[in-house]
């Protein structure tokens, strides 16, 4: 029975004291999976007569080993955090948007068009104008679900999943037809002007303006969860609906607010390929960023701060993946399977009953 | 050429035919979602499931060297990783969402890697040594006008699809243990109370379902194609999930919604010869699932309105 | 059952406990929340394993590590909320787990059959073919005790069987349970209704805080004694209303015609008018199930009115958005604390300012004014006594009489309200949680304005409401002032009979 007659005001400070035991043993949880994903990895590497260890100095050094290859994580950690960041929005209002990786198709499109297809205005609002209009395309790709949902009740999820074929095929068909270019073989747009670039934060590497703008946008979305009136809204609908009915607050809006949010954001990650590293919309652009997002989210705990380290964690393995593979043949679809067994340990909450036990103190 | 003329080459008996055949993984799989979803577990995972059906039913029937042994082999690596699906959601108690798209992400990730060391080969593996499924002709059905061709000269596993819904239906509705797992997954605490073993009908539905994906895979592999193809499912497991939403996991309603599907693919592969990008083609058994779905709930909802003005 | 202990985390909710009954007989098990009747009823049916202790049924000492087990002894439960099937049918219910098959197949016209019999052989009446969502309360139940019946169980346990039923049901149950107990059944039922304890059971074991307090001959004892064994301390005079001091105001609350459906699309208010003035508190009397959630529902926007006028202070307020009705001046207390009262996953001041953080002074346009909000959670919590270690802490790690007065805290604590709506609001509270509450509503009643008490406790009504009103089958009888006679006109109210 709940005897505290504590009613002390939870200052910050006190706050974090207070949960800073139980985010070590989620830390150590994590570390452990790891390690227990890392050691099957390295049985599927040893099954194929290759060794374990060289193959794993190899993705460590592509990921973080060098001034470039940190460089590199960085930049691949973007879209990442974007498409995190779309999760978050989505997830922390129980909407099941499966389908930002079409929403990131929508963005990535119209960041291309809106590169080559302005002339004339300066970088700054070239990009800038880039970024809106394809956050207003992710948007519009999720609207059609969640409207389906507040308006007819249907479960978004395979509608959402559904227009994640529809972006993909439907960019497809413009790329080949309307939009078809005639600089490149490669099924893809004519590339963007110069002043839609985003500019290059280290020379050498395709490092760009998108991670801080990505980094910038954490803090926007943390502040906009956990300190405005429209954050409390749409966390308190996605914690208990019937709740947020009884108080007054505005359920079906708060549901469209964060699906149009997390579409928006992810139509931002589309971009921020296409504006820093593409340079022009190429029909296998995404290897899979928005499903990352969602397990980001995930890893995360649907905490945009948290977001950040967890897709540093990915984007490390995607290009520790690719040195690994070329050094020692070890192929970059290993890592796709890692991070399946990741997301299942992950899930299970596989260490964290055992360090609850061992550690009740910390729980 | 007249409309007439173009219409009655788009939709003939062939269309028919070959929508039975389109129909046929989606089927599969929709069962497989059923039995799953009647003990209480929604698994998004059947996608993931599918395309690793589809790639051991290529690895058994290559290693065996018949089509029979290719879905044996197929049905038990789903089967196998259904029970790693049910444990880590059971026994672990992770979201069961969650674990279904890990194992969507984990089937495409292992049969693609495992294609690369097994075959040596990115993309897809074609091979003499695959040995699929041949079609049957059945003697005096094969004669008849029209429903001939659409009935006769089909892949077993089309027929046994289709015969697998009334199975499913049968036991579901007439056994004991179909009652059992439908009170698992409607009022597991009824079936508690009467001493049912939940973690068992569970994990049964489960794995059934996990089989029932298997054989759709091994038909994609096996039968409709002779070949491997990274991401060959294209969604297809998805697709079987909105049927089993749209027939409320019931065995008849459901196949409707897969011989919906079906039709769609069929008809968006003739639609191609037309002259129609394939990308615009592609695009249609998605779209028609979104309508389906919508139309479905907006009938839901009329016929509940019904139903209240008839109250008074 | 003997020595049997359980420990949970964080209370021993059966301590040493002895339990020794007569075949045949009428055993009643009474104590007030938490004492601890439910889990040891769970541990005789294998759904708990006692830490210490032993079981001896029938003679031979046994071990009980399911439910399974229990069944299998002859040992059969009816649980307080049903569980049943409810697409399946009655017989399908009654047989779940034990179907009648011709070779694989169910045998549909044997189980029909076998279902017949059994319901004639007791007098148990239900039509085997009706699914069982279609089946009033009161054949649920029956279809519960069938089901127990069928496995041939000779101990009948029934947890609080009468919390659902009107008192004609409860008369009818009643002689069901005696002619069980005639054919040798023996049962043991859990309640805290003492009036109906004295009327069925041929002892009482009272139990408080995990222990037996004693056992005694039902005959031989009264509800006062009983409620002392219960408490364990002379009864304290509980919150009563000072009537005498009531000048009801102006009518806060008039509703006229009201019509509300309910979940299943049928009519669960059916025309009813009554009027709540300010200073005073209608109760609503009944049991539940008879409409008084929809009526709660509808006057605080969560549902459809779909015939007839609320008006609150003047206003017509009938399907406006909740907000605009909260506005206006509502305050809910609502029936189900966990899934609607509060977000449990949120934390403690996430919760205590979900109906006001929109205003001026908590927020401006997008942003939350923290400090504004952290120091008025912080008295919310400090006047109405709710213990929590700190503001940030999810809702969930606080107590349930915590979390309730969590609820009326948000709810009353502002001040503002003009009209309280309390739906069952000390439902599961322990004494000292249920005084406080109660008080809470007659002082906001005595400050202007008006309480709507929706509650199945007749004591509570009886105790602090100043009119009473019936309701019944979706429609309202008024009752009037509370004077002595107010019980009887309740009690036949409550069957459909004029007052």
């Amino acid at each position: 029975m709940n005897r505290h007659t504590d009613t002390e005001v939870g200052t910050e400070t006190t706050q974090v004291q207070r949960m800073l035991p139980a985010i070590v043993l989620q830390l150590m949880n994590y570390v452990l999976i790891l390690l227990l994903a890392l050691a099957i990895g390295a049985l599927i590497i040893a099954s194929s007569g290759k060794d374990p260890l060289t193959a794993y100095a190899a993705l460590f050094h592509g990921a973080f080993g060098s001034r470039m290859a940190v460089a590199n994580t960085l930049d691949r950690s973007t879209v990442m955090i974007l498409a995190g960041l779309a999760a978050v929005f989505a997830f922390s209002t129980s909407v099941r948007n499966l389908g930002i990786e079409g929403q990131l198709y929508a963005g990535a499109f119209v960041a291309a068009w809106v590169g080559f297809g302005i002339q004339a205005l300066p970088a700054p609002l070239h990009i800038a104008l880039a970024f809106v209009l394809s956050a207003v395309a992710g948007a519009a790709w999720s609207l059609v679900p969640i409207l389906l949902r507040t308006r007819w009740g249907v479960d978004e999820i395979v509608p959402s999943l559904m227009f994640n074929y529809i972006a993909i095929h439907f960019t497809a068909y413009l790329v080949a037809f309307p939009f078809k270019s005639d600089t490149t073989i490669l099924p893809g747009t004519d590339p963007i002007n110069a002043t839609a670039k985003l500019p290059r934060l280290m020379r050498g590497s395709p490092l760009n303006v998108g991670f801080a703008l990505a980094l910038v946008l954490v803090f926007v979305v943390y502040w906009f969860l956990f300190r405005t009136k429209q954050g409390y809204e749409l966390r308190m609908v996605g914690m208990n609906p019937r709740f947020a009915a009884y108080a007054g607050l505005p359920v079906k809006r708060s549901a469209l607010m964060g699906m149009l949010l997390s579409g928006a954001m992810a139509g931002i990650g589309g971009a921020s390929l296409i504006l820093g590293f593409f340079g022009r919309f190429i029909t296998q652009f995404s290897q899979g960023y928005g499903w990352d997002g969602i397990v980001i989210s995930l890893l995360a705990k649907n905490n945009p701060i948290a977001v950040i380290p967890a897709a540093l964690f990915y984007a490390g393995l995607a290009n520790g993946s690719l040195e690994m593979q070329s050094a020692t043949q070890v192929p970059i679809t290993l890592v796709s399977t890692i991070k399946g067994v990741i997301m299942f340990l992950v899930t299970a909450q596989f260490f964290l009953r055992y360090l609850s036990k061992r550690y009740p103190q910390w729980a | 050429m007249g409309i007439a003329d173009s219409l009655s080459r788009l939709i003939n008996v062939a269309l028919f035919a070959s929508s039975l055949r389109m129909t046929t993984p989606v089927l599969y799989a929709t069962l497989g979602g059923i039995f799953s979803a009647e003990a209480g577990v929604l698994n998004v995972g059947l996608e993931g499931l599918m395309i690793v059906g589809a790639f051991f039913a290529i690895v058994g029937s290559v290693t065996f060297g018949s089509a029979w042994a290719g879905l044996l082999v197929a049905v038990l690596a789903c089967v196998i990783l259904s029970f790693l699906f049910a444990a880590v959601h059971l026994e672990w108690g992770a979201d069961e969402m969650i674990v279904g798209l890990a194992l969507n992400v984990l089937g495409y990730g292992l049969t693609t890697y495992l294609l690369l060391v097994m075959f040596n080969v990115a993309g897809y593996y074609s091979s003499d040594t695959i040995v699929g499924f041949e079609l049957i002709r059945i003697p005096l059905v094969h004669d008849l006008p029209l429903v001939g061709e659409i009935l006769s000269g089909q892949f077993a596993l089309v027929y046994l699809a289709f015969l697998s819904v009334a199975v499913t239906y049968f036991f579901l509705y007439r056994t004991p243990w179909g009652f059992w797992l439908r009170s698992v997954g409607e009022s597991p605490e009824a079936a508690e109370a009467v001493g049912i073993n939940l973690r068992l009908m569970k994990y049964t539905g489960v794995l059934v379902g996990g089989a029932f994906c298997g054989a759709g895979g091994a038909f994609l592999s096996l039968a409709h194609l002779n070949l491997f193809s990274e991401g060959m499912t294209a969604g297809r497991g998805f697709l079987a999930l909105a049927a089993v939403n749209f027939g409320e996991r019931k065995p008849l309603k459901c196949m409707v919604a897969a011989l919906i599907f079906g039709f769609t693919d069929a008809l968006a592969i003739r639609l191609q010869r037309f002259g129609l990008p394939s990308q615009v083609v592609l695009m249609l058994p998605y779209i028609a699932t979104v309508v389906i779905l919508t139309l479905s709930a907006i009938q839901g909802i009329a016929a509940q309105r019904a139903r209240l003005a008839a109250k008074g | 059952m003997l020595g049997i202990t359980k420990q949970f985390p964080g209370v021993l909710a059966n301590d040493d406990v002895d339990l020794i009954v007569q075949k045949g007989e009428i055993r009643a098990i009474v104590g007030e929340n938490g004492a601890g009747k439910t889990t040891l009823m769970r541990i005789l049916y294998g759904l708990e394993m006692a830490d210490q202790g032993a079981i001896r049924v029938k003679g031979h000492t046994v071990t009980i590590p399911s439910a399974r087990a229990a069944i299998a002894l002859g040992i059969g439960m009816v649980h307080q909320h049903f569980r049943l099937v409810p697409s399946f049918t009655v017989a399908e219910n009654v047989v779940l787990g034990m179907e009648p098959r011709q070779g694989m197949v169910y045998d549909e016209d044997k189980a029909k059959e076998e279902v017949q019999e059994l319901s004639e052989q007791y007098g148990l009446t239900v039509d085997p073919d009706v699914r069982v969502m279609d089946v009033s309360v009161g054949e649920q139940q029956r279809v519960e005790i069938l089901r127990a019946l069928f496995r041939k169980a000779d101990i009948l346990i029934l947890d609080e069987p009468t919390a659902v039923l009107t008192d004609s049901e409860t008369h009818e149950l009643f002689a069901i349970l005696r002619r069980l107990a005639q054919k040798g059944l023996t049962i043991l039922f859990i309640s805290h209704k003492l009036r109906e304890v004295l009327a069925i059971s041929d002892n009482t074991t009272v139990m408080r805080d995990g222990r037996v307090v004693g056992t005694v001959k039902t005959s031989e004892t009264t509800a006062r004694e009983l409620s002392e064994m219960i408490i364990g301390r002379e009864t304290l005079e509980s919150a009563q209303r000072d009537r005498s001091a009531i000048e009801p105001g102006e009518p806060v609350l008039e509703l006229q015609d009201v019509s509300v459906y309910d979940v299943r699309g049928l009519l669960a208010v059916k025309s009813v008018s009554l009027e709540v003035h300010g200073g005073e508190i209608l109760g609503v009397a009944g049991v539940e199930g008879n409409g008084q959630l929809e009526l709660a529902e509808a006057i605080t926007g969560l549902r459809p009115c779909v015939q007839g006028r609320i008006v609150l202070l003047g206003k017509d307020i009938q399907n406006l958005p909740v907000r605009q009705i909260r506005e206006a001046g509502v305050a809910h207390i609502p029936a189900d604390r966990h899934a609607m009262g509060m977000a449990v996953d949120a934390l403690v001041w996430e919760n205590l300012c979900a109906t006001r953080y929109h205003e001026p002074g908590f927020s401006g346009r997008m942003a939350l004014a923290m400090d504004r909000i952290l120091s008025e959670s912080d008295s919310l919590i400090e006047e109405f006594d709710v213990r929590t270690p700190t503001l940030q802490c999810p809702a969930r790690n606080l107590s349930g009489g915590n979390m309730q007065k969590l609820v009326v805290a948000r709810e009353l604590g502002p001040g503002q309200a003009r009209l309280v709506v309390a739906a069952q609001p000390t439902r599961g509270i322990d004494i000292a949680g249920t005084e406080a509450i109660r008080n809470m509503l007659m002082d906001y009643a005595s400050r202007g304005a008006g309480v709507l008490l929706l509650s199945a406790d007749l004591d509570e009504i009886l105790a602090i409401s100043d009119r009473v009103v019936v309701m019944y089958g979706g429609r309202v009888a008024d009752i009037g002032r509370v004077d002595a006679s107010t019980r009887d006109k309740i009690g036949r109210a409550m069957t459909g009979a004029e007052v």
